[in-house]
């Protein structure tokens, strides 16, 4: 059996004193129950909802008669609306959302931008992700510089902090100094190909019969080898986990539904990561509005509501928040083409059965408008030093640049 | 009159010329090598070999002919993934490999996104001026750089007008292009961008818009006049830290992981000697004492597209182009679309488990075969040509996949379960290659 041939090797070899990387997975895969340890164990999911969403159709005004002025033809009506209450509903498409809210696991944190609003794609979305306002070069993104933070002491490491799923490159938040951030279009990214069982042993015990390299001989071999050893035991645990993984709920067919389901199975499979990065595009509807984004709202809910209803069922839930954000919200008033042009303030959702959901701030006023967008009354950046302090106990104003108030979510 | 060499010689009455110096040679200079390359090179001696090396050599017709359809397609499409196919047909069929590697290494240094560009044409455009200059006068490209459609986008230069120069061209010409952090002020960043103010493209074009630009007096590096873009381009040549910086990348890319200060100045002193000719400074090194120090072998971690278009290279057979362009992509190293301004840093960050298991995954697919490639019968029938031994197929692999003889274990391993093998000769050397391309060893170069 391969895990017990494996293990002799490694109490020969001393894996575990190599180079100061220390293979965390391994001491992980072989150590007592993460779940013991209430902050090591927790998991941050971010879901991008590239274009820029309505946020004004999103969470819906729907008791405030302005609305449906500047709106008459997109404005959502009142009876489809899903209320919260008198004054303010989620969109007809969130169905799920609204169950996770009326739970007590949604917190809606509104008005959220940050000053001097940029309505550029990219770089307005490079402000999001890189936590930078200023128009410097940006390098790294907010959480990669939490990763750089964890890793201090370390030069680098082999260890995988975060998951891109689904996408091609690394996505900026992710992109940090030390750290390479792998992205997978799904599970079967790890699945070592071609090895049956019975040769996947021989395989193994062939690349790695050599001894491990030290330091002084061959720093890049050393590592390496290291490297290789930790890759293939994730790979192998990761399959014997996943192979056991059942979903415990059915996940919607559409692209966002399959990875949210590969996020569950990496979570329930104690994957390294602690922190996984989803996107949804799609979001920039300047014209027909109504149809495009309803069914984006629609994937966007079904998603995350399997999602969590799957971790419920594993008893993972706790374990996890979630936070979407874009990259601006559209214009309060809609456009001759039944859509809305590129505007500011917009919500950001944040689902954790552990925290403290509900309306977090005020719907920003629909009348007192900068050049006819919403204006914002939380800095994005805040809701980031509530994750990075409250969440992931990393402290954040050297990440952010400054310290930002916490909000009340979690 | 004739230079003299900074950097200390090959010395041949200390070692005598052998097929791994050989080895070394080619595959440092390109990506991955044939065993009639090496034999050729062991025959000619150091100094043919550096010349072939350098020299354009010409390219065959059908490539010349394919190269010229994917490109044509690219600009078709629109598609950078096209783009991608484009070059990384180039890199496989190439006659002319430094180039190609020279190439991709000033890519990286003037990190440019399509991201942003979103223009195949562009992109392309832009490539076509590094590889022009790639082994060229680098003051060349960096003063054609400065007026590269793509770059101007790339960094802002439509917005940098008389009254609001924008510094973010000023500051990554001096930051990342030139001199690398820390080696100019903030004043001569902001002097600097008035300097290019109206330095602007029209219609994807170059176009110097006189309005904008501020004739005023500038005072930059110490030197102070009416000074324009050209100006700050050719006094970012002149100091000291300009020839280090790039000493510093060329030592990266081709000699050592972690360049020592004492030899990237020793480097720089090459290329300010050579006055940034990149051909003598390339033609030095590649016969430099430095280049063959054993201390330098086996020390470089192959980034995607060495390890992919390495192993193609040298395990002859076909592959789908624009398959391979996306594999790199999620390796990390997305062609026209590097993250950052600053390029790829490569080294260790190429690697960690998700990227090792596609690495490994890429072995299989490509030595058993996939739909997406395969390593040629014919050129497994001429491995195996001779009546060799298992041992001494082992043996000739090993030579010409790794830097140095893989440990007596793993040679033992490996020869072992050739052996046992039930499937015919070519077969069991599929599947002999994957395991020795799956090899920790195999990473390095």
């Amino acid at each position: 059996m391969f895990r017990r041939s494996f293990l002799k090797q490694a109490a020969g070899v001393g894996i575990v004193s190599l180079s100061g990387i220390a293979p965390s997975f391994l001491t992980r895969a072989f150590a007592t129950d993460v779940r013991n340890s209430p902050t090591k164990g927790r998991i941050l999911v971010l879901v991008q909802m590239a274009g820029g969403n309505d946020g004004l159709n999103t969470v819906i005004p729907h008791g405030d008669a302005e609305y449906y002025k500047a709106r008459p033809g997109i404005g959502i009506p009142k009876q489809n609306v899903l209320k919260i209450d008198e004054h303010l509903g989620l969109n007809p498409q969130l169905a799920g959302l609204k169950e996770l809210y009326d739970e007590g696991s949604l917190a809606i944190v509104q008005g959220v931008g940050y000053p001097n609003p940029n309505r550029s794609h990219f770089r307005s979305m490079d402000i999001w992700e890189s936590a930078n306002v200023k128009t410097d070069s940006i390098e790294t993104g907010w959480l990669g510089r939490a990763f750089d933070e964890k890793l201090k002491n370390a030069k680098s490491s082999a260890e995988i902090p975060a998951l891109a799923v689904g996408m091609e490159r690394t996505p900026l938040s992710l992109v940090s100094r030390k750290t390479a951030i792998p992205t997978v279009r799904d599970i079967s990214s790890f699945k070592l190909k071609r090895m049956q069982s019975a040769q996947r042993e021989k395989v193994f015990d062939t690349i790695f019969a050599s001894r491990l390299a030290s330091e002084t001989e061959n720093p890049e071999l050393a590592f390496l080898k290291q490297t290789s050893k930790t890759s293939l035991v994730a790979a192998q645990k990761l399959q014997e986990v996943t192979a056991n993984y059942k979903p415990a709920v059915p996940y919607p067919a559409h692209r966002l539904g399959q990875q949210f389901k590969t996020v569950a199975q990496l979570i329930a499979g104690e994957f390294s990561s602690r922190c996984y990065f989803l996107s949804l595009g799609g979001f920039d509807t300047h014209s027909k509005q109504q149809g495009a984004q309803q069914a984006l709202l629609g994937e966007l809910s079904t998603g995350i509501h399997a999602f969590f209803a799957d971790l419920k069922k594993h008893k993972l839930q706790d374990r996890v928040l979630l936070a979407t954000f874009s990259e601006f919200g559209r214009r309060v008033g809609e456009n001759a083409s039944l859509g809305t042009d590129h505007g500011a303030a917009a919500p950001m959702f944040v689902v954790s059965p552990n925290g403290k959901g509900g309306l977090i701030g005020k719907h920003p006023s629909l009348t007192d408008l900068t050049r006819g967008d919403l204006k914002h009354h939380t800095d994005f950046r805040s809701v980031y030093a509530t994750i990075l302090e409250k969440w992931m106990e990393i402290p954040s104003s050297k990440i952010l640049g400054q310290k930002f108030p916490m909000i009340d979510f979690v | 009159m004739m230079k003299t060499t900074t950097l200390k010689p090959f010395d041949t009455t200390k070692h005598v010329w052998n097929t791994r110096d050989a080895w070394h040679l080619l595959t440092r200079s390109g990506f991955g090598t044939t065993e009639a390359k090496v034999k050729q090179a062991t025959r000619e001696g150091l100094n043919k070999t550096v010349e072939r090396i350098l020299e354009m050599q010409p390219e065959s017709d059908d490539f010349q002919k394919t190269q010229s359809l994917i490109e044509e397609t690219a600009f078709d499409t629109g598609n950078i993934v096209d783009l991608q196919a484009w070059w990384f047909y180039r890199m496989i069929h190439t006659a002319n490999p430094l180039h190609e590697k020279m190439t991709l290494l000033w890519h990286n240094h003037f990190a440019t996104s399509n991201r942003k560009i979103r223009s195949v044409d562009s992109m392309s455009e832009q490539n076509e001026l590094l590889r022009r200059h790639a082994l060229g006068d680098f003051r060349k490209m960096l003063h054609q750089m400065s007026k590269n459609p793509a770059m101007l986008v790339w960094l802002d230069g439509n917005a940098n007008k008389k009254r609001h120069p924008n510094e973010n061209f000023s500051r990554e010409l001096m930051e990342l292009f030139s001199l690398g952090v820390g080696n100019y002020t903030e004043k001569d960043i902001l002097e600097a961008a008035r300097a290019f103010t109206g330095w602007h493209t029209k219609d994807d074009e170059f176009w110097f818009d006189k309005n904008q630009h501020d004739e005023g007096k500038k005072s930059v590096f110490g030197k102070s006049g009416n000074l324009n873009g050209g100006d700050i381009v050719d006094l970012c040549l002149k100091q000291k830290a300009c020839p280090e910086f790039l000493a510093f990348k060329i030592l990266r890319e081709f000699v050592m992981g972690k360049p020592d200060r004492k030899t990237i100045e020793t480097l720089a002193k090459c290329i300010r000697n050579r006055n940034y000719a990149m051909n003598f400074v390339m033609k030095e090194l590649f016969s430099s004492e430095l280049f063959f120090d054993s201390a330098n072998r086996n020390s470089i971690i192959k980034s995607p597209v060495q390890f992919l278009v390495g192993t193609v290279r040298t395990l002859a057979g076909s592959v789908n182009l624009r398959e391979l362009a996306g594999l790199s992509a999620r390796l990390g190293q997305d062609l026209f679309q590097p993250p950052t301004v600053k390029g790829w840093d490569g080294g260790r960050l190429w690697i960690n488990a998700a990227n090792l298991v596609m690495r490994f995954n890429f072995a299989s697919d490509y030595c058993l075969g996939s739909k997406n490639g395969k390593i040629s019968d014919e050129f497994l029938s001429k491995m195996v040509e001779g009546s060799l031994s298992e041992a001494e197929i082992v043996t000739r692999l090993g030579n010409l996949l790794f830097a140095s003889p893989i440990e007596q274990k793993t040679r033992d391993n490996l020869i072992a379960d050739f052996k046992e093998q039930k499937s015919n000769r070519i077969d069991s050397l599929r599947g002999l290659l994957r395991m020795m391309t799956s090899l920790p060893e195999y990473q390095l170069s």
